[in-house]
C-alpha cells in the first residue's frame, strides 16, 4: 500500500511539475488545437484491451485448470473456451471500430 | 479513385459494358462506367473462382484406395467440420456440412488472400463481411422456420410463458439482428487490425519483422473463420433444437 501511495505520489509530482519545467524559457506561447480524438482513443483502446486481457486470461487460466483436473472433458472444454474468447475479444473490437470510425 | 488491382483491371476491360448496363437498369449507376468493380469484389469472384478450381481438382482425382494429398486435406477438412456439427447441433448436424464448409473456405482463403503480393483481402470492407453474416443469419432462420413451421418458430421467440411473450419478442428479435452485427464487425475488425499493425511495422523496420506480423495475420485469418462457422453452428443448433 505504501509503495503505491509512493508510486501516485511520483506520478502526480512529475504531471504536476511538467508544466513547471516547462514554462521556464519565456517564448511565445502558440496555440495548438489539442487532438482530443486522438488521446482519448489511445486511452480507450489502452482500457479496452487490459481488461479484455484479463477476462480472456480468466477465461484460459479456468479452461486450464479444468483440463488438468479432466483431460476426458478436453474437447468441450475447448469449444467453450473458443467461443468464450471470441465473445470476450469483440468487446476489444467494438471499441477498435469506434476509433477507426472517429479517427479515419 | 483508388488504386485498382490488376486483376480488377482485368475484369473490368473484359465486363464493364454488362456490369454497367447491369447497375444502370437497377437505379444505382457507378461512379466511373469504365471501371464499375471495386477490388472487393473482384478479390471476392477471385476467391470463389479459387474454390471451384480446387473442387473441381479434387473431384476429378477422387479415389478410394489412392487418395491423393488435395483430397486427404479436404477429407480432415469434412471430417473435422462434420464431427464438430454433430456435436454442437447433435444427430443431424451433417445435414448443414455443405454450407458450412463453403462458408468456412469463403472467408478463410479471402482472409489470407492479402498475404500475396498484388492482391487485396475482400474481409477487410464491412460490405463483405456483412454479406457473409447475412448468408448465415438467412441460412439459419430458413431452416428455423422449415423445422418449427412458420408459428412454430415464430412462438420459440415468445419464451417459454405467453404472458410475457410481448416482451420477449422484441428483445429475441434484438438479440437475433445483434448477432448478425457482432459476425460481421468481428471478422471485419480482425482483418483490418492486422493490416494496420503490419502497415506500423513496416513503417516501424521495413525489414524482416513484418513477416511475422503476416504470419500472425495467415493464424487470425484461420481461427476467424473458424469462429465464424462454429457461431454459425450455435446458432444452427438454436434454430432446431427441440425444447422450449
Amino acid at each position: 500500500m505504501k509503495k503505491l501511495f509512493w508510486c501516485l505520489a511520483g506520478l502526480a509530482f512529475i504531471a504536476i511539475g511538467t508544466p513547471l519545467f516547462a514554462q521556464e524559457p519565456e517564448t511565445v506561447q502558440t496555440v495548438v488545437a489539442t487532438n482530443w480524438v486522438a488521446i482519448t482513443s489511445g486511452f480507450a483502446m489502452a482500457i479496452a484491451s487490459s481488461f479484455c486481457g484479463l477476462a480472456q486470461g480468466k477465461a484460459a487460466a479456468a479452461a486450464a485448470e479444468g483440463m488438468a483436473r479432466n483431460p476426458g472433458a478436453t474437447a468441450a472444454i475447448r469449444l467453450a473456451l473458443i467461443l468464450g474468447l471470441a465473445f470476450i475479444e469483440s468487446l476489444a473490437l467494438y471499441t477498435f471500430v469506434i476509433i477507426f470510425i472517429k479517427v479515419v | 479513385m483508388e488504386h485498382e488491382l490488376w486483376f480488377t483491371a482485368l475484369l473490368n476491360q473484359l465486363l464493364a459494358g454488362p456490369v454497367t448496363g447491369l447497375l444502370n437498369l437497377l437505379g444505382l449507376p457507378p461512379e466511373s462506367p469504365a471501371h464499375p468493380i471495386p477490388n472487393y469484389i473482384a478479390m471476392q469472384v477471385l476467391v470463389a473462382g479459387i474454390i471451384m478450381v480446387l473442387l473441381a481438382i479434387v473431384r476429378s482425382r477422387l479415389s478410394v484406395d489412392r487418395p491423393g494429398k488435395l483430397q486427404q486435406g479436404m477429407e480432415l477438412l469434412v471430417e473435422g467440420l462434420g464431427s464438430q456439427a454433430e456435436e454442437i447441433i447433435g444427430h443431424g448436424g451433417r445435414q448443414f456440412l455443405p454450407v458450412l464448409v463453403t462458408l468456412g473456405m469463403f472467408i478463410f482463403l479471402s482472409n489470407v488472400l492479402g498475404v500475396i503480393p498484388t492482391f487485396e483481402t475482400p474481409t477487410d470492407q464491412i460490405y463483405v463481411t456483412a454479406g457473409c453474416a447475412l448468408a448465415a443469419l438467412v441460412y439459419y432462420h430458413y431452416w428455423g422456420f422449415r423445422h418449427h413451421g412458420v408459428f412454430g418458430y415464430i412462438r420459440t421467440f415468445m419464451g417459454p410463458m405467453m404472458a410475457i411473450s410481448w416482451l420477449m419478442l422484441p428483445i429475441e428479435t434484438v438479440s437475433h439482428l445483434a448477432r448478425g452485427l457482432s459476425l460481421s464487425v468481428r471478422l471485419w475488425a480482425n482483418m483490418v487490425a492486422g493490416h494496420n499493425i503490419s502497415l506500423i511495422f513496416m513503417a516501424l523496420v521495413p525489414l524482416a519483422v513484418p513477416v511475422v506480423f503476416e504470419g500472425l495475420h495467415i493464424f487470425v485469418g484461420l481461427l476467424q473463420a473458424y469462429i465464424f462457422v462454429l457461431l454459425t453452428m450455435v446458432y444452427l443448433a438454436g434454430a432446431v433444437s427441440e425444447e422450449h
